[in-house]
């Protein structure tokens, strides 16, 4: 293996040829990568030679990088005739040798300049992925060079990050305007993750200035991941930090329409820019679709979140939205003795409603899941008293409409001094229940009847199991009083939600678990262990029996009541989930996140079936319209978003509140949303204006492109403020009166 | 509120740190309340390393015995979530088994009864032993599983005690929680009927399905007293032991 002592041309070919591949299949083939190298070791030799000719000082921590390499792979013959040949010193093994190669090789490629030295950079580059694998595979647990090379390897050299990034924004700046706001989407993810780069390969001051140089023009609701970021400057913060490690590991989705695609890759092929085009072959995805480019407010609407957009085919699955059918009920006829008004007893067929379930009881709705699609409980005797009790008060429920307002009643809990975490009403409004910072969870009566224990055991024997008021008679009322306190948590109570028969309470808390009490013994009865964090909310299932919960460890898990263990688990949410809600018919659930998506599951598979991006910050309220079809959403940067489950689409943005959205309510028919913010005001929009003219083509289906019409204003129907007391909860009572809760904070 | 003069140095290297990481609004206390953290923390990871480098047999702490301790305190107190790919698996491995199917008509719908808290939390103790065989103390009214005692001697006095369905089933249920109550309670000859009428009641009425499912929750409880007697009989040598203690 004689030392080709060849003219510069033609070691300049060599390297060239062996470089060509080597640079454009960095990114993804790096078992070629590998072989290329050590299967031509005289060539490398000779690129090691050529240096010699070029200048001395950075070429001779090229050599040593090169040595290092070609040691790591047990290349000792070759290793020995470059040292010899180059004239290196015999103890070059040291890593940190390693190290400074890569640091001087960046100092190195920048004195020169030219064609020359690109290609000497890029060879360089070959050679300090090599040179980094020694010190890798000592730091981390992947001994394996290819794999190393692949993960979050040194791309290029630290000092001409900003080269690059900047040479990539005047190029932007210089496109088509059409093209520029698809373009300007890469900006953010290619500077997050540049910056991780340099923070991961400790360049900590290259990092710092990297990012004070590019911090500014990024868009302004990035803010708070910015802010996060530029506490992180070394390697080891971010190895707790999981939503960042899932950031790095999971690929930032951006939609860009052909033609810009087209130009950008065109672009950075050429030339130097192989850096940041590996950059963003590896982390970036980007989904192409044809047609025209979108505009900044498009793109505006639907960014935002920590993963960028949600891909296309995230959202193609087939939602059942529809609701389940209602089980018959034949009304008897001596309720209606208290029902002074209607005529002659006939026995009512079943067409109770007029409104939700309606006529169609015969037809399956093609869009509706089968009744036994998930297992439901049966309907006891005391359901079916519920649901007749539920169907007398919708009749007399008033429509409401833009000329027809409903009036709010508001609940203010009273020196509670901000510990107020919870508020839940029942269905039909009899309860009212409070979770507390100091770990409490209280009960109220809402009507004047006084909340009662069960009596107890031996009591119960003595009384007339078969006389027509045994369920007054179980109740001890000794122990009648207003309220009920539930201690048993040992952390503030984030979440809570009453059984749809009012037997059971939920509760959810900072110290991990999920409790269940007894609305008729006033006592737990069980803790759910799961979450070794922090839940942050739980709900009953519109028909009992199934809950949910979302908290800290970035899951949401489904339970039943009589199993200790969660039946499914939803993973997918890159940081908390914040809210957790069922669909009305109980097949579907959302989670709204502090990653700033909105994701809807199918309780039945587990798996995610949409993804909705758009919000600026963590999403805190969802709400699902009555008929199943849209979901409201609102986060903390106090915009209302309305989406479209069954196409997947963004269709509606209410703006109007300045501060976090802690609240949201549909009205029982779904015409009024009513929200409440931190802001101490509750607002009602005009729902059914805003579904109303929806036409959904297939282009917009197809490519996700959205209108939004800036209606706010018209859809405001009322703005109500308090004195000093956000609104924490809201609830449309069965015959659509707005009850309103919330802590008074003076 | 504008600062006084003399702000201690510690304070304001706090409220430096507050504004670095973005904090601009905050009540007063909370940077005594960082403070006092901070001293915490620092205190116990000192206080660990010297007991490494003590270990170690070293004469001073050096930077590696704090590494450790700073690495040891993350492991235990500051843990952070698992991470994605696990949180993922356990997903796909969970989701894949069907629901279960709602069995119906079973009252309450709840855990077995070791995931529960139902079980009562405590035990009587009774100030005279009975020297003729079982002597297990009575059984207190186990209801209300939050150790509300509502002994009322008159309800017990029915029924004619027997000393052998005392012993058959009647025990003391064992505190499940580890919580323990000791309650001097009335001569236990009145009171050892306690359940003998009561349970052949009790357990009819669990059988009647179409007893409204509210009720079901106290039977269920009763059960689990007697099943819990059952196992203190067996255990009965060792409680003695316990009593005497008490």
């Amino acid at each position: 293996m004689a030392a080709v002592q060849g003219s510069i041309v033609d070691a300049k070919d060599e390297a060239d040829i062996k470089t060509e591949p080597a640079a454009d299949g960095f990114g993804n083939n790096h078992a070629n990568d590998a072989g290329v190298l050590s299967a031509s070791p005289g060539s490398s030799a000779a690129a090691g030679n050529n240096k010699p000719a070029a200048g001395a000082p950075e070429d001779q921590q090229t050599l040593l990088a090169v040595l290092q390499f070609l040691r790591k792979n047990k290349l000792s013959e070759s290793a020995e005739i470059l040292r010899r040949e180059a004239g290196l010193p015999e103890e070059v093994l040291d890593p940190k040798g390693a190290d400074s190669a890569g640091s001087g090789l960046g100092s190195g490629a920048d004195i020169d300049g030219g064609d020359a030295s690109a290609l000497l950079s890029r060879v360089t580059i070959t050679a300090a992925g090599g040179a980094k694998a020694p010190t890798k595979a000592a730091g981390e647990d992947q001994p394996d060079v290819n794999v190393v090379l692949s993960a979050y390897s040194q791309q290029g050299d630290p000092a001409l990050y900003e080269v690059y990034y900047s040479g990539l924004k005047k190029f932007i700046e210089s496109v088509l305007d059409c093209h520029r706001a698809e373009l300007s989407q890469v900006f953010y993810p290619l500077f997050v993750h540049m910056y991780l780069e340099l923070v991961y390969n400790n360049h900590e001051a290259e990092a710092k200035a990297f990012f004070e140089k590019f911090s500014g023009d990024q868009e302004c609701y990035y803010e708070e991941d910015l802010r996060i970021l530029s506490s992180l400057t070394k390697k080891e913060h971010m190895r707790g930090n999981e939503t960042l490690l899932d950031f790095r590991t999971s690929k930032f989705v951006l939609r860009i329409s052909r033609d810009s695609y087209q130009l950008l890759k065109r672009h950075l092929q050429e030339r130097q820019n192989n850096q940041i085009w590996n950059i963003i072959q590896e982390h970036l995805y980007i989904d192409i679709f044809d047609g025209m480019p979108r505009s900044k407010s498009q793109i505006d609407a639907m960014s935002g979140s920590l993963a960028g957009e949600a891909k296309r085919e995230a959202n193609k699955a087939k939602v059942y939205y529809g609701l389940l059918k209602e089980p018959e009920i034949e009304l008897p006829l001596d309720d209606e003795d208290e029902e002074a008004e209607n005529e002659e007893g006939k026995p009512k067929k079943k067409k109770p409603k007029k409104d939700s379930t309606g006529s169609k009881s015969k037809k399956q709705d093609p869009n509706a899941p089968s009744q036994t699609r998930i297992p439901l409980p049966e309907l006891k005797d005391s359901d079916k008293l519920d649901k007749i009790m539920y169907m007398k008060e919708s009749t007399k429920r008033i429509r409401l409409g833009p000329d027809n307002l409903p009036s709010i009643c508001f609940y203010t809990f009273l020196n509670a001094y901000q510990g107020l975490t919870a508020v839940d009403v029942t269905d039909d409004s009899s309860l009212i229940a409070g979770g507390f910072a100091d770990s409490t969870v209280r009960v109220w009566s809402v009507t004047p009847k006084k909340l009662r224990k069960v009596k107890t055991a031996s009591d119960l024997n003595l009384i007339d199991k078969e006389s027509d008021d045994v369920l007054e008679r179980i109740m001890d009322d000794k122990t009648a009083s207003e309220s009920k306190c539930l201690y048993g948590h040992s952390g503030p109570v984030y979440g809570i939600s009453f059984s749809p028969d009012r037997n059971y309470l939920l509760s959810c808390s900072e110290d991990g678990t999920v409790r269940l009490w007894s609305l008729l013994t006033f006592t737990c009865l069980v803790g759910y262990k799961g979450h070794n964090y922090p839940v942050w909310d739980t709900q009953f299932s519109p028909y009992g029996y199934y809950f949910i919960s979302g908290g800290h460890d970035r899951v949401a898990r489904l339970w039943a009541t009589d199993h200790h263990q969660p039946l499914r688990i939803f993973a997918g949410h890159l940081a908390d989930v914040t809210c957790t809600r069922f669909h009305p018919n109980a097949n579907y659930m959302a989670t709204g996140s502090s990653d700033r998506t909105i994701r809807l599951w199918d309780v039945l598979t587990g798996n995610c079936v949409r993804i909705f991006t758009g919000h600026k910050g963590p999403i805190h309220a969802l709400a699902f319209s009555p008929n199943g079809k849209f979901l409201a959403s609102g986060a903390t940067d106090g915009r209302v978003l309305l989406w479209d489950i069954g196409h997947g689409l963004m269709v509606g943005e209410l703006k109007g509140h300045t501060e976090c959205i802690y609240s949201l309510r549909f009205s029982r028919d779904g015409e009024i949303l009513g929200s409440g913010s931190m802001d101490n005001t509750v607002r009602l929009w005009d729902a059914m204006k805003a579904f109303d003219d929806l036409e959904t083509d297939d282009f917009t289906a197809a490519t996700g492109h959205i209108h939004l019409q800036d209606n706010s204003q018209e859809l405001l129907l009322g703005t109500y403020m308090t004195k000093s007391t956000p609104v924490v909860h809201l609830h449309f009572t069965r015959r659509n009166l707005l009850l309103a809760a919330g802590a008074y904070n003076p | 509120m504008s600062a006084p003069k003399t702000i201690p140095k510690d304070a304001q290297v706090m409220i430096q740190i507050l504004k670095d990481m973005g904090v601009t609004e905050y009540e007063p206390r909370v940077i005594n309340q960082m403070l006092e953290f901070t001293y915490r923390y620092v205190t116990t990871i000192i206080e660990d390393a010297k007991i490494y480098a003590s270990h170690a047999k070293k004469s001073a702490v050096d930077a590696d015995d704090i590494k450790l301790a700073i690495q040891c305190r993350m492991d235990q107190s500051f843990t952070s979530p698992p991470p994605r790919d696990f949180l993922l698996e356990a997903a796909r491995q969970k989701n894949q088994t069907p629901l279960p199917l709602i069995k119906p008509y079973t009252g309450p719908r709840l855990p077995p009864d070791r995931y529960c808290l139902t079980a009562p939390n405590y035990r009587l103790k009774s100030i005279q032993k009975k020297v003729c065989s079982s002597s297990s103390p009575p059984t207190p009214e186990p209801v209300e599983p939050v150790c509300s005692l509502t002994s009322d001697p008159s309800v017990w006095s029915s029924g004619t005690p027997s000393v052998q369905s005392v012993s058959s089933k009647v025990g003391t249920p064992v505190s499940l929680t580890g919580q323990r109550f000791t309650v001097q309670i009335p001569p236990p000859s009145q009171t050892a009927t306690t359940k003998t009428t009561a349970s052949p009641a009790v357990s009819n009425v669990l059988i009647n399905p179409s007893l409204i499912g509210s009720k079901n929750i106290l039977i269920t409880t009763n059960m689990v007293a007697q099943n819990a007697g059952g196992d203190a009989l067996k255990r009965k040598l060792e409680d003695d032991d316990d009593y005497d203690a008490l």
